[in-house]
């Protein structure tokens, strides 16, 4: 029971990120390789509030989100001056320099040693939440309002106006909308949401170390993201649910320990191959024009 | 001790233009970006060391035969992914993810059959050549000699030869170069070919030295990417200049400040150059829209 409900977790934050990557990646169609940095930064904040503070999750939760999300100002910046091939690697930039900062500021964040001993989450005053199921419920919870918050974006006039800037973006200036401040919180909000996701993973697992948010975590929740579909919900929850289930799936199957994370690990890239060439907006992803 | 960090990092810089060259020839002939080039580098360390250190052949065979099977993966890539895509006009950010996904596949069967940990080529105490106060070790004077041959012929082939005005012509305008009467899918090909070359070259002067670990092709790539930026888009020449400023800079850094901020360093000179000047110190300027 507890493994499953460990597994309920992981899938929860994990649909979390791939939904916040698929804000600016599939309503907005711009390719980042730093969500990996959002979801570090997130979770080296809460360590930081959830250790000095004794806070309810309420406020932690904000003030984690408003963080991670002031970070993201770097990213648009980014965006406004780099186009394409070069916006995905100013991001690529963000990245490295987010990781070598966790890696290396060890006054900071004590850098490969990482973070032991963070507490749980409070929900209100002193009542802190413990054990796998209290967990669950709460990510639960906590997933289903970040999907509900997805899809009012996607059908309200801010997601049609971000649909419409992918299809065309010069078209949406001459009409007199303002593009660079719609992207900027397209990015905003993807970031505040890797930070949440970084709240929980931090507060549940309680030992943070820089290699979980490194370059290939990154490109790890971008391939979730183009394997399930990008641009609507389903797409990335079934990302999500493809690539935290199938290591248990094959678990089952009996694969030996020494090949299983490597097997694993070749199943996803074969199957971004096939995916990309037979549906490139992926397996139940928005079709759009190209 | 300042000479001894300017020939490190010439050193470094050479190794750097050759897989620098080896991801702009397909960069700039296909607008493909090719993340996969790092999963070639990994191949093309361990062959090398299957032939020369597991087999016990020469080094220099060892070293032409992990070059060839390299050459033969890398086109087997072409074939297999970026031209059927191509084929169904899909677009560049595809083909990036799909070489992402190739990069993925390579780079964990690779991590499956020999093992996660680092190995080494040679254990050899090799001579040392001293000039003054500086120290070359002998495969420090291997990359020197064989990286910047290997690159000035390059640069002579691509600025004089015919079938290097064909690479630049693709690069220009490929639908145009179709209707000259040449096929663009043989010229990719022999695109693919040279790259490998460069990869695998890169690849094996390198993990000469310091070894290989199966997942050490993605930082390089970075590295290299970062050269052909600062260097500048769209020519190959400034790949070189690019490597060797970039290589120069990372080892001052480590001069003066500690080799842990290696990597912020670089980004935040990536970063410097992407915002101020984005074609680089002698790239083509390009038109954003």
């Amino acid at each position: 029971m507890e493994y499953f409900l460990h597994i309920v977790i992981m899938l929860n934050i994990y649909i979390m990120l791939v939904l916040s990557a698929n804000l600016p990646v599939g309503m907005a169609r711009l390719l980042t390789l730093c969500q990996a940095a959002f979801y570090g930064i997130g979770a080296y904040v809460s360590a930081y509030f959830l250790m000095q503070f004794n806070l309810p999750f309420i406020v932690v939760a904000l003030a984690v989100m408003l963080i991670t999300g002031a970070f993201s100002w770097i990213v648009s910046f980014a965006s406004v001056k780099l186009k394409n091939d070069y916006f995905i690697l100013g991001t690529l930039g963000f990245q490295m320099i987010a990781y070598t900062v966790l890696y290396n500021w060890t006054d900071v964040t004590r850098g490969p040693y990482g973070i032991p001993g963070i507490p749980g989450i409070k929900i209100f005053g002193s009542w802190e939440i413990s054990g796998v199921l209290a967990y669950a419920i709460l990510t639960f919870v906590t997933m289903c309002m970040v999907v509900m918050f997805f899809h009012l974006i996607k059908t309200s006039p801010y997601g049609r106006l971000l649909k419409a800037m992918r299809s065309d973006e010069l078209s949406v200036q001459s009409v007199g909308r303002n593009t660079v401040v719609a992207r900027s919180w397209a990015f905003f909000l993807s970031a505040a949401i890797s930070g949440l996701a970084g709240l929980f993973y931090a507060s549940y697992v309680s030992y943070i170390d820089p290699t979980s948010f490194t370059l290939d975590e990154s490109i790890f929740i971008i391939s979730a993201l183009f394997i399930g579909g990008v641009g609507n919900i389903r797409g990335p929850v079934l990302g999500a649910a493809f690539v935290v289930l199938l290591p248990e799936v094959l678990r089952f199957v009996g694969l030996p320990d020494a090949i299983a994370a490597n097997m694993i690990q070749i199943i996803y890239g074969l199957s971004l191959v096939l995916v990309m060439y037979f549906r490139p907006q992926g397996l139940m992803g928005e079709k759009t024009a190209n | 001790m300042f000479g001894q960090f300017v020939i490190n990092g010439l050193i470094t810089g050479v190794l750097y233009s050759l897989l620098s060259i080896g991801f702009a020839l397909v960069y700039n002939t296909t607008k493909i970006f090719h993340i996969a080039a790092a999963a070639l580098y990994v191949v093309a360390a361990y062959m090398f060391w299957v032939f020369s250190s597991h087999l016990g052949l020469p080094f220099w065979l060892g070293g032409i035969i992990s070059v060839s099977i390299t050459i033969l993966v890398s086109v087997l890539t072409e074939i297999s992914v970026y031209r059927p895509l191509k084929m169904k006009n899909s677009s560049l950010n595809v083909a990036m993810i799909a070489s992402i996904g190739v990069m993925t596949v390579l780079v964990n069967l690779i991590a499956m059959f020999f093992g996660n940990e680092t190995k080494v080529i040679s254990n050899e105490i090799m001579k040392v050549y001293t000039f003054g106060d500086v120290i070359i070790t002998t495969p420090q004077m291997m990359q020197l000699v064989v990286g910047s041959s290997a690159l000035l012929i390059f640069l002579f082939f691509i600025s004089k030869t015919s079938l290097g005005v064909r690479l630049r012509a693709i690069s220009c305008d490929d639908s145009l170069y179709c209707t000259m009467g040449y096929s663009t899918a043989g010229t990719r090909i022999i695109v693919f070919v040279i790259s490998g070359f460069f990869i695998a070259l890169a690849s094996c002067l390198t993990v000469f030295d310091i070894g290989m670990d199966p997942h050490m092709g993605m930082n390089m790539l970075i590295n290299a990417m970062v050269a052909m930026i600062i260097g500048g888009v769209g020519r190959f020449g400034t790949c070189v200049a690019g490597g060797i400023i970039l290589g120069l800079l990372q080892s001052l850094v480590v001069f003066q400040f500690a080799s842990n901020w290696q990597n912020a360093i670089t980004f935040l000179v990536l970063l410097i150059f992407l915002f101020f000047r984005p074609q680089g110190i002698a790239g083509y300027k390009q038109r954003t829209v």
